[in-house]
């Protein structure tokens, strides 16, 4: 190798790393910059703001989650069956705050009352008002807000823990509670929820 | 007063030979000069169908002119007409212009922005004159060329053409696929309707579903410009649909053509024997020149083909435009554009990551190594039998793949909404919307009265409709399995005169006795939905037709 053919060899490795950095820094440059804005602030509810148990959820838009009281009907669903065996399938009483979008692509799950549980419209994934999947292309439960239940001085009482390894909250109870504090800027994830043969 | 010389050939001419005669020289010259290499009695000559003279003047501007030398001289015989290759890779680059044109013009009107793209689109629409024509050519060219492209591709696999040497222009002509693909999707944004930011937010989030998880995180920010669709995400995916995109397509398809013209026309399997490439040496009695014979079948097709858009846009095809963009509901039965509906349908039976990112990325790779596997050196449809069969079942698996990504399959949702969803659609505008605004009569209508001849023709259809769906409903075997059906199910439709000129439209269902008469449709009932519309009188959804 001639000195000359090695000097063009050094120009065209330093172009390449030259170009390689632009295409970074353009990367960098289209990457959104964002503040959360009020959506992943906290929202403050009263108590009195909590639908009665087993009637479905509400929606609070937003903070983009829903609102849901489990009660005695709601952790017996009868379409818990096809989630029969793995951990979640024995559900607890309580409030949850279900994040509003679909785990599978994105889209806004809705309320069905006819069937009484959460259908997507893009693709049909299939929730129980806890937030289980139990049919359709998602593969896990519904992601959920962090609820702080206080007491009227400010004491937490009850607080939304994830249940299986870091994942599916917990419902929690508000019993004695006048206050309640979604944090939308803590979310958990819901646990991997894929059931062979259910569609 | 030899201090400036002044040169005129032309003064001189006319001195020589008169003003008529040297003008009409200079014409002639000029007409030589901008066809670069044919006078008016070439042109004429060619008009007329006279036989080419030899020396054939008619082949010059190929080489010397900028246009005409990316067009061959001349075609094989058996490729110079519609048959074999339909033209289809001539009708692509037909509509790529078309759609480029159509596209600019509607900029004109056009601000990518949330806060007024929706009412640019009603401007466009309704206010500027052949606006709306504008945007139903756009839109019908947008799939047209969708439907021609993949044809294009079609054909060129079953008469084998991108075998050796032609290998390279059928990875180029994937990558325009792609481009024509999402180009098409792109487009889709931009009027900031519901169908819009729900097909393109289902996009984003399959680029969420790239593994490792970072890159997927930030694959889904770069196309939302934030957290979710805003000015920040219409902003690039206008910037992609009118620059990035076409860009790449035309940067594609020079290449695509160049290696089209230096490898020529392929024949048809039949047409030569097997391992010869006649393109290149087509012999001098199979030819058909590209002056005057192509360029004349070509002007012909261009006619055509803009006079079919025109018209059909004017009397049969308008682009639909749905309400506006809101991020709080998803609709009801919302689907993918059509040539995506196999992506749709794959979605709905697994994992996004397996079935959004990995097996279209196989599809597409294989697409574009397919010439550099079938290297088998015979084109004849005998000797390909496994390349065909494969082709075959890949077209029939998509075509099924597409019926299950459409709202049929798997995401029905309860059978109450189901039945209004049919008369008040989400994602179109449906029998209601597109009725007579002036003959939808004022009171409160049972499904039972369809028959009723008193009726005007406008109630008896949405009437019959809604009895039909509810009977439909009633007698779905799945609901009935379910023990879930709208037993004693019963329809009412309400028309109201709401305001001057806006009318209220509720469609109530109840069943297993509903709500009571005293509790019409209060929130939070049992065994009763009800869904309002308002329509006002200038609507116009049924398109003034």
């Amino acid at each position: 190798m001639t000195r000359r053919e090695f000097l063009y060899y050094l120009w065209a490795a330093s172009m390449a790393l030259s170009m390689a950095e632009i295409g970074g820094a353009i990367l960098w440059f289209a990457v959104p910059r964002f503040k959360p804005g009020e959506f992943g602030g906290v929202f403050e509810l009263d108590v009195t703001a909590v639908p009665p148990p087993d009637t479905g959820p509400k929606a609070f838009d937003a903070g983009r989650f829903w609102l849901v009281n489990l009660g005695d009907k709601d952790v017996t669903d009868a379409n818990l069956k096809e989630v029969a065996g793995l951990p979640y399938a024995e559900q607890q009483k309580g409030i949850k705050a279900l994040y509003k979008i679909c785990v599978h692509l994105g889209c806004l799950y809705k309320w069905v009352p006819t069937n009484y549980r959460f259908e997507c419209p893009c693709h049909g994934s299939k929730y129980l008002p806890s937030g289980v999947r139990i049919g359709g292309p998602a593969r896990r439960n519904l992601d959920v807000f962090v609820i702080e239940a206080m007491d009227a001085s400010g004491k937490v009482l009850s607080k939304t823990e994830a249940r299986f390894d870091g994942q599916d909250g917990t419902a929690i109870d508000i019993t004695g509670a006048a206050k309640l504090r979604i944090n939308t800027g803590q979310k958990i994830t819901g646990s991997p929820n894929s059931v062979p043969g259910v569609a | 007063m030899s201090l400036f010389k002044f040169h005129s050939p032309f003064l001189d001419d006319i001195k020589s030979k008169g003003v008529i005669p040297a003008s009409l020289a200079k014409v002639n010259e000029t007409v030589e000069r901008l066809t670069a290499g044919l006078d008016i009695q070439d042109i004429r000559s060619m008009l007329r169908g006279d036989p080419a003279p030899r020396p054939n003047p008619r082949v010059k501007p190929h080489a010397d002119s900028f246009w005409f030398h990316m067009r061959p001289t001349y075609y094989h015989n058996l490729v110079a007409g519609l048959y074999p290759s339909f033209r289809l890779g001539w009708f692509s680059t037909y509509f790529f212009f078309f759609e480029t044109i159509t596209g600019v013009i509607l900029m004109f009107y056009y601000t990518p922005s949330p806060l007024v793209a929706y009412e640019n689109m009603l401007n466009i629409l309704g206010n500027v004159p052949f606006g709306r024509l504008m945007r139903d050519m756009h839109k019908l060219g947008a799939e047209l060329m969708v439907l021609v492209v993949c044809l294009h591709m079609l054909r060129t696999f079953i008469t084998g053409n991108y075998k050796k040497p032609r290998q390279f222009t059928w990875f180029t002509g994937v990558v325009l696929l792609l481009v024509t693909l999402f180009l098409s999707f792109s487009g889709y944004l931009l009027p900031w309707d519901q169908l819009s930011l729900w097909a393109v937010t289902i996009g984003a989030s399959m680029a969420e579903a790239i593994q490792p998880e970072a890159v997927g995180v930030v694959a889904n920010l770069l196309l939302r410009g934030g957290p979710q669709f805003n000015a920040n995400g219409l902003l690039r995916w206008y910037l992609g649909h009118v620059l990035l995109l076409p860009l790449v397509g035309f940067i594609f398809l020079g290449v695509h053509y160049y290696k089209v013209v230096i490898h020529g026309h392929s024949l048809p399997p039949e047409g030569e024997a097997v391992g010869e490439d006649t393109a290149k040496r087509v012999p001098t009695d199979q030819r058909t020149y590209f002056m005057p014979d192509v360029i004349t079948r070509e002007l012909f097709y261009f006619s055509v083909t803009t006079f079919l858009m025109v018209a059909a846009c004017v009397f049969f095809y308008h682009a639909p435009l749905e309400p506006h963009a809101d991020p709080l509901v998803t609709p009801l039965h919302t689907t993918a554009p059509w040539y995506w509906l196999w992506l749709q349908g794959m979605l709905k039976v697994g994992d996004k990551f397996f079935f959004g990112v990995i097996m279209p990325g196989i599809i597409f790779n294989g697409l574009m190594v397919i010439p550099y596997l079938e290297v088998g050196p015979s084109r004849r449809y005998g000797d390909r039998r496994i390349g065909l069969t494969m082709g075959f079942i890949t077209c029939a698996v998509l075509a099924i793949l597409s019926y299950m990504g459409t709202a049929r399959y798997a995401v029905s949702s309860s059978p109450d909404q189901e039945v209004v969803a049919e008369l008040l659609p989400q994602v179109e505008p449906g029998p209601l919307r597109e009725s007579n605004w002036e003959e939808l009569t004022v009171g409160v209508w049972n499904t039972e009265q369809y028959s009723d001849a008193s009726l005007n023709p406008t109630m008896q259809h949405l009437l019959g409709v809604y009895h039909e769906e509810l009977e439909h409903a009633k007698s779905n075997p799945k609901c009935i399995r379910e023990n879930k059906c709208l037993t004693d199910g019963e329809g009412v439709m309400t028309i109201e005169n709401w305001q001057d000129g806006l009318k209220k439209i509720t469609f109530r269902l109840t069943w297993d006795g509903g709500p009571g008469t005293d509790r019409v449709c209060a929130p939070g009932a049992q065994h009763e939905f009800c869904q309002t519309a308002y329509l006002h009188r200038l609507s116009n959804y049924a398109q003034g037709e």
